[in-house]
């Protein structure tokens, strides 16, 4: 049996075609997004520093990522066409900080607005309003904003640094929303203190967990879903580290051998507007999981040995994410040397021709901004978003990420609740 | 004990978006007491009583119908053309707010298909949107995004049954009648036209060579303030004009520059009159103004 599933409360919307057996199990799932905006097009034939104002616009929730990239690709551009850019350790630290902000305000939102939301509701007991979250979120955008003007949407990083200035007001101002933000995790999220969510994560006794996210957890262990959601166990990260695994054997990651395949699109026949994103000619898992596996950060990789890429491991990942940047926020807030300067200016950009690459750890996982450039005209431009990485829509018989976590599930509704275990964004898959 | 009013019944509907609007909103610290005056039949994040699919299946009356995106008609939602679905929504709704640049203008996603997609009552600075016959009842908070500041005060207007003054584009006089350039910090270095040399200082004015548009912008940015801390301008980030209809411009980190001055005046001012005083002002050279103003640099 055939049933088409339309998947709300994600970033806008996205249609599952599940293929069922007689019991209701899925047996095969096709993932389809039926909006397209065309960002790629928009940005042709502007200014290259435009980039910096049109790119964050791609998304509401990662747009500062997507600014990210594009300073990035166009640093690099610099580079290739002969003219390096230096950035003060200053400058670099402030795009962390702010880029980190962006991560941790999305996993909140996801583990409140999506997560519990969502398992609550298939078990009958829809949570209210999350407002202490958003509460919460809200103080982490602010902390963004100290420095980078305001979120979402802001232009305040270009080739060569940033435009902040900042002083020690925003400095401490920004420490004391990040106690805030850390009392949260604590308190709210986890019901105890880092050390011990660490240690439970090494003893495999994550089941004890307080907090909302054992409130996560033990909706999950209801609908029987902890252990479901394995996938390829195949990770990426190519923004920090770059670094694939597949079979728990490592490599170097070369961003040369990404390719997007068009074949499942409209143009091609298919039925979406999403390209899927490949990595040697095979679909990758992008993100937080990824991250902490490739890093072989203990908590997490101690998860995956025992129960592998299935649903615990990956929630757990995106929570475990949370704690550690608001750590190294900290750590790069107290270290931040305000005398170095926010910005050295490069040469004018009518001046620079060539091409450059641009590559961030998104919420998600690894986005790639790419374009050509003209006399700093933008000739082409080129987005992989995180999402058309884990979200692919592989043919019959060579299921995407999330396609190959839903199969076998034992009905449609808990299999999309494992589609959204992936932190679906639509916005940015079709861009 | 006397009852509490009904809540304002409000459905969040987006056209062709980023969600930019969305998250915006999210970030008002007082969310809890709006939502006690509101309750969402629709919103595409929050928990609500109708999903996409009930809505398009019987389409409900509202108090408020926010619209968040821009509008294409051919643009489907839970498979449902806007062309039929915004004006159903629409017609039962008592009042309408147009939530950011890409629902008031068209913004950054006409540009893909300038022909086909506007806002839903102004196309630029055309009314020729959709629902430009009810513009009587549309409130346009323009904006890239929106604050969520800007909103709540509309909600709370239209909740204490108080009228709202707006301009030619039906933006709230009282958010729009200010220019970006109102309550910037550089204020003093454009009074005496001081330039800042480059990027990532916090001295000089952004107009004269950076692209700041904050002079002929309208929008309360520096006077409510973004995540209750900052503004572009303040972060040292150029104004980008993003409530405007011919938003967004080209070259935008330049400024286009007659005669070497600005070649977009600030707002109502003649060239002459202008001329007149920056000649006087840039022949002072004060001192104040031409040295850092915490000397903690190199």
């Amino acid at each position: 049996m055939i049933t088409h599933e339309l998947i709300e409360r994600i970033e806008g919307e996205a249609v599952l075609d599940f293929q069922t057996d007689k019991s209701g199990r899925v047996q095969e799932a096709a993932i389809r997004f039926l909006h397209f905006r065309g960002m790629e097009a928009i940005l042709e034939g502007r200014n290259a520093l435009d980039s910096l104002v049109i790119a964050p616009r791609v998304c509401g929730i990662c747009g500062h990522s997507h600014l990210i990239a594009a300073v990035r690709m166009l640093e690099s551009l610099y580079e290739n066409a002969g003219y390096p850019v230096t950035l003060t350790p200053k400058a670099h630290a402030l795009r962390e900080i702010t880029l980190s902000c962006e991560l941790i305000q999305n996993h909140i939102k996801w583990l409140y607005l999506v997560m519990l939301h969502e398992s609550g509701k298939l078990l009958g007991e829809e949570p209210p309003v999350a407002l202490k979250a958003l509460y919460v979120t809200s103080q982490v955008n602010q902390l963004c904003a100290l420095f980078s003007g305001q979120w979402p949407h802001s232009s305040y990083a270009l080739p060569g640094g940033v435009t902040c200035d900042p002083t020690h007001i925003e400095v401490m101002q920004a420490l004391k929303i990040l106690s805030e933000v850390e009392r949260f995790i604590k308190d709210e999220v986890l019901g105890c203190g880092t050390e011990i969510f660490e240690s439970h994560m090494k003893n495999d006794t994550l089941g004890t967990l307080k907090g909302d996210f054992g409130t996560l957890l033990h909706n999950f262990e209801r609908l029987e879903l902890l252990e479901s959601g394995k996938s390829h166990g195949r990770f990426l990260v190519l923004g920090n580290e770059r670094i694939a695994m597949a079979s728990d054997v490592r490599s170097n990651a070369q961003p040369a051998l990404v390719s997007e395949d068009a074949s499942q699109t409209f143009e091609n026949g298919g039925k979406t507007y999403a390209k899927n994103a490949l990595y040697n000619g095979e679909f990758y898992e992008g993100g937080p999981l990824a991250r902490a596996l490739v890093q072989e950060r203990a908590g997490i990789s101690d998860l995956y040995r025992i129960h592998g890429d299935s649903a615990v491991t990956r929630l757990c990942a995106r929570v475990e994410e949370m704690v550690l940047l608001c750590a190294q926020v900290r750590q790069l807030l107290t270290s931040l040397d305000l005398s170095q300067r926010s910005f050295i200016p490069p040469a004018s950009i009518e001046t620079i021709s060539g091409t450059g690459i641009g590559i961030v750890e998104a919420p998600r996982g690894s986005l790639i901004h790419k374009a050509r450039i003209e006399k700093g005209k933008i000739m082409e431009y080129s987005i992989i978003t995180p999402t058309q990485w884990n979200l692919g829509n592989g043919p019959s018989g060579n299921p995407g990420t999330a396609q190959k976590a839903m199969i076998g599930v034992e009905s449609i509704a808990k299999a999309s609740l494992i589609f959204r275990t992936f932190d679906v964004c639509s916005v940015c898959t079709t861009h | 004990m006397p009852s509490s009013p009904a809540k304002l019944k409000v459905i969040w509907l987006q056209g062709i978006t980023c969600n930019g609007n969305t998250h915006s909103f999210l970030n008002d610290p007082a969310l809890g007491t709006l939502l006690e005056t509101i309750e969402f039949i629709h919103h595409p994040l929050l928990p609500c009583q109708k999903t996409l699919k009930d809505l398009v299946k019987k389409v409900p009356k509202s108090d408020i119908l926010i619209f968040e995106g821009s509008y294409n008609a051919a643009f489907e939602r839970a498979g449902v053309e806007m062309r039929t679905l915004l004006p159903a929504l629409a017609h039962k709704a008592k009042h309408i707010i147009s939530m950011g640049s890409c629902a008031s203008f068209g913004g950054i996603f006409k540009e893909n298909d300038p022909e086909h997609i506007s806002g839903i009552v102004f196309d630029k600075e055309n009314a020729r949107g959709p629902l430009k016959s009810m513009q009587e009842k549309v409130i346009t908070l323009s904006g890239c995004p929106a604050h969520p500041k800007w909103l709540s005060f509309v909600i709370d207007m239209i909740s204490a049954g108080r009228e709202i003054l707006v301009d030619e584009f039906r933006r709230p006089k009282e958010l729009y009648a200010y220019l970006v350039h109102n309550g910037c910090l550089r204020n003093e270095y454009f009074e005496w036209k001081v330039d800042s040399e480059h990027f990532g200082t916090k001295e000089g004015c952004l107009f004269y060579a950076q692209g700041c548009q904050g002079p002929f912008t309208h929008g309360s940015c520096n006077k409510i303030l973004w995540n209750d801390v900052s503004s572009k301008t303040r972060s040292g980030t150029p104004c980008v004009g993003c409530t405007e209809p011919a938003f967004p411009k080209r070259d935008l980190f330049t400024t286009k520059t007659y005669m070497s001055i600005p070649s977009e005046m600030p707002l109502g001012i003649p060239k002459r009159s202008y001329l007149a005083l920056a000649g006087a002002a840039k022949s002072f050279h004060i001192k104040r103004l031409e040295e850092r103003l915490i000397d903690d640099h190199a």
